[in-house]
């Protein structure tokens, strides 16, 4: 027997796999949602969650970068 | 945050229509695709081509084109009044360059130049198309009609010297693209015509500009289109024109061959346009609004090709780039960039401005300079309205003032531009892409290592696997794959059992 499940697979380096490891834990986006962890750079997770998922990245690294310049105004 | 939410809706839509190619979660949107002249050529059909090399001048453009040993095999059998075996055309070339013979006879083929056929003993072998063959000859030795453009009998009372038709060509040039960036409108005073509805359906059609609520707006692709040299510009325009040309009554072989014809003609040199017909009368009009020809009057039967239509085939050798020697400084380089990544834009230019701007925080405006700064926003922006990073650094670049080409690190590293900032805004290209999603369909739990192998074996076979791991007995296969897939198991395992 085989089992198949629908989802979408996410390839990015293991540091960012870490980040989704730790998002899935903390049921920080209301649920678990990562179906199966494949390998250290690739993930298996449900459809629905991608967009919330991308919205939630965007936010990390927005507030992990560092405004390069002084703006004198 | 609301740029986002709408791409990512659109990436929604995209997700959800089964006519994707490929099965992206994250539909890529479309990048300005830029053809050379040999690319739009395999896009025409067979009928198309015909028609196309019953000009001259056009078999003479396509043989200019061609890559170099694919030119030698069309001269060596253009006088060869019979097929010639493939092994003899084979024959002539090295076997150490048999790559580029392989491509140079697919892309003959491919553009209908030639074509394969049967000598009698069952060898097979080439022989050219002979419209093309025909023409070619005519282009090469004279003969056939006279061109439609012919030199003018008497002399020009005013003659018009390289100088000005190529501040014409220039500033009907910048007509069209002021327009894109909306700023042709705004500043009718400064003598920027507005550009006719004709060239307006041109940009709509090329998908450079696009009607909304709010009236014609301008694209991703034709944000793309602005960051290109104005060579490409061109060249990408007329293709569009050349699309859109049936549907006003011209033909679009005559049209092609006669934009040619300007594209071999004599830079300052004036041509009479009698014995033209009445439709290419109308598409030299045309041609005069995107200043590629010059005519002092509508009705004047004589006319200068411009610097613009010189270059139009894209080739960058043919004709030094279009830059005035006294406005070479503001033209090929007036933006200087520093490592704290401030930009100061030497420009009094509404268009260059439109164009910083769409990539830079701009800071300060005087009348003969802007001052502006590369942030992680102003880049994310250009990126999310589908400017790629490369496309910025290649304008500042293009651009970039020659004080900064003698810097020392310019010297050492070719680029004028500092090192720190041509990485951090590839840095944040790549920022923007950590993730790669496939949308697919997961395999596991087999019950035997045998039964995973096949199954991997098969779908790599139809290539959609993804992803495999032979350990784990998993595997991932992309979403269309996925009938194919499972059909393939039931089968299987039927037999099996």
């Amino acid at each position: 027997m085989v089992n198949v499940m629908k989802g979408v697979l996410v390839e990015c380096d293991p540091a960012m796999k870490q980040f989704l490891l730790h998002l899935d834990e903390k049921l920080a986006l209301g649920r678990k949602f990562i179906i199966q962890d494949l390998d250290e750079s690739h993930l298996f997770i449900s459809t629905d969650i991608v967009e919330t998922l991308q919205a939630r990245v965007d936010e990390l690294m927005d507030r992990i970068s560092f405004p390069l310049h002084e703006k004198e105004a | 945050m609301t740029d986002y939410k709408a791409s990512s809706s659109s990436s929604k839509h995209g997700s959800v229509s089964s006519s994707m190619p490929s099965s992206l979660l994250v539909a890529k949107p479309a990048n300005l695709q830029c053809k050379d002249f040999q690319e739009y050529l395999r896009t025409r059909s067979p009928d198309t081509l015909e028609k196309l090399y019953n000009y001259p001048t056009i078999c003479l453009a396509v043989y200019r084109e061609l890559p170099e040993i694919a030119r030698q095999f069309v001269i060596r059998i253009l006088f060869v009044e019979q097929p010639v075996p493939q092994a003899v055309v084979a024959s002539w070339g090295s076997q150490y360059y048999a790559k580029e013979q392989a491509s140079s006879t697919n892309i003959l083929t491919e553009l209908n130049v030639w074509r394969t056929t049967t000598i009698p003993g069952g060898l097979s072998a080439w022989e050219l198309c002979p419209t093309f063959k025909k023409n070619l000859k005519i282009a090469l030795l004279g003969g056939g009609k006279p061109w439609s453009m012919s030199h003018t009998l008497e002399k020009d009372s005013k003659p018009r010297d390289i100088a000005f038709l190529d501040q014409y060509a220039m500033s009907r040039w910048r007509c069209v693209l002021h327009y894109m960036v909306g700023t042709g409108g705004a500043n009718k005073g400064q003598g920027s015509e507005v550009i006719s509805p004709d060239a307006v359906r041109i940009l709509l059609h090329a998908n450079l500009m696009k009607r909304d609520e709010t009236g014609i707006t301008i694209t991703r692709q034709g944000f793309q289109f602005l960051l290109l040299d104005t060579q490409s510009q061109v060249w990408h325009f007329m293709l569009m024109y050349l699309d859109t040309c049936e549907e006003r009554g011209l033909s679009l072989p005559e049209c092609l061959s006669m934009l040619f014809q300007l594209s071999f003609s004599t830079l300052g040199r004036d041509y009479s346009s009698e014995g033209m017909n009445p439709k290419m009368l109308a598409f030299l009009q045309h041609l005069r609004e995107f200043g590629l020809v010059f005519q002092r009057k509508r009705k004047e039967g004589r006319f200068y090709p411009t610097r613009l239509a010189l270059n139009v085939t894209n080739k960058a050798a043919t004709v030094p780039a279009v830059v005035l020697e006294d406005e070479k400084s503001q033209e090929s380089g007036y933006i200087v960039v520093e490592t704290n990544y401030r930009v100061y834009a030497y420009t009094d230019s509404p268009l260059q401005v439109a164009v910083l701007g769409l990539f830079t925080e701009l800071l300060y405006r005087f009348p003969n300079l802007v001052v502006g700064v590369l942030t992680r926003d102003s880049v994310r922006q250009a990126l999310r309205g589908g400017i790629t990073a490369d496309q910025i650094i290649s304008y500042l670049e293009q651009y970039s003032h020659p004080n900064m080409k003698l810097t020392e690190s310019a010297i050492k590293s070719k680029s004028p531009l500092p090192p720190t900032v041509v990485d951090q805004i590839k840095l944040w290209e790549l920022e923007r892409n950590r993730f790669t999603y496939t949308e697919g369909v997961v395999y596991n739990q087999f019950l035997s290592q045998a039964d995973f192998i096949t199954l991997r074996d098969y779908a790599q076979s139809i290539n959609v696997l993804v992803w495999q791991n032979e350990r784990t007995r998993t595997m991932v296969v992309t979403k269309n794959g996925h009938d194919d897939v499972k059909r393939f198991w039931k089968k299987f395992s039927k037999n099996a059992s």
